[in-house]
């Protein structure tokens, strides 16, 4: 069991280490994250949403549904915890 | 070879974070450890996102400086892409935190309900329990 998991450690640290061959330099300005989309929302952000913040601006004005969504993903987490541990009535099954 | 070990440190510190979350979610036999072992995994994978999104050079955190409300009645501010850091890599990971604590959440009950029913967190002890059993 053990081997098994080193063995799959190495084979995993190895396809990474190869990948890091293709991923940009530390804080390159130029790097594909950094020169596609992203400048339309440092530029845009402040006029579409007057929100000074970009990050808040993303968040609740660009990506407005999903973090709704997210708020259904803890929800639904906070409903599973509840009904995990909550205390069984008498009669009720397990 | 040393240029590029440095100038590409980042990704060694994440790719040994990764591997140290994987490591303990296939070999250790605890399942809090395997739960730790998930949330290093995690904190991997989030600071990895975040370092993508820093850019040298004088750039500072995505919040803009100056006059908002001259700037935004105006409309026309030139905003220099360069001074500030990328914002979308943050947006993505603040969504990723919520899902870890979410899951880490209802993991933590299973894990509760788990203990009640074996008194045992350790895998072994409780394969065999089932087997012994024959639930």
């Amino acid at each position: 069991m053990k081997v098994i998991a080193i063995l799959i450690i190495v084979l995993t640290g190895g396809l990474l280490i190869y990948g890091v061959e293709e991923m940009p330099d530390w804080g390159d300005p130029n790097s594909p994250a950094s020169s596609h989309v992203s400048p339309k929302y440092i530029q845009e952000a402040l006029e579409k949403t007057a929100t000074p913040n970009m990050v808040t601006a993303v968040l609740g004005d660009y990506r407005g549904y999903d973090t709704m969504g997210e708020t259904a993903v803890i929800f639904t987490a906070g409903i599973g915890c509840i009904l995990m541990l909550r205390k069984k009535r008498k009669g009720e099954g397990d | 070879m040393l240029e590029y070990i440095i100038s590409k440190y980042n990704f060694w510190v994440y790719i040994i974070l990764l591997l140290i979350g994987l490591y303990a979610m296939l070999g250790k036999k605890n399942l809090v450890k395997k739960l730790i072992g998930m949330n290093i995994f995690q904190s991997a994978v989030i600071l990895f996102y975040v370092s993508i999104g820093v850019k040298k050079g004088g750039a500072t955190v995505p919040i803009f400086m100056g006059d908002a409300h001259a700037a935004h009645g105006h409309g026309q501010a030139i905003i220099d892409v360069a001074s500030y850091i990328n914002p979308l890599p943050h947006v993505l990971m603040l969504t990723a935190i919520v899902v870890s604590i979410a899951t880490t959440g209802v993991a933590l009950a299973v894990l509760i309900l788990i203990f009640r029913r074996y008194k045992t967190l350790e895998l072994d002890e409780i394969i065999k329990i089932r087997k012994d059993t024959g639930v």
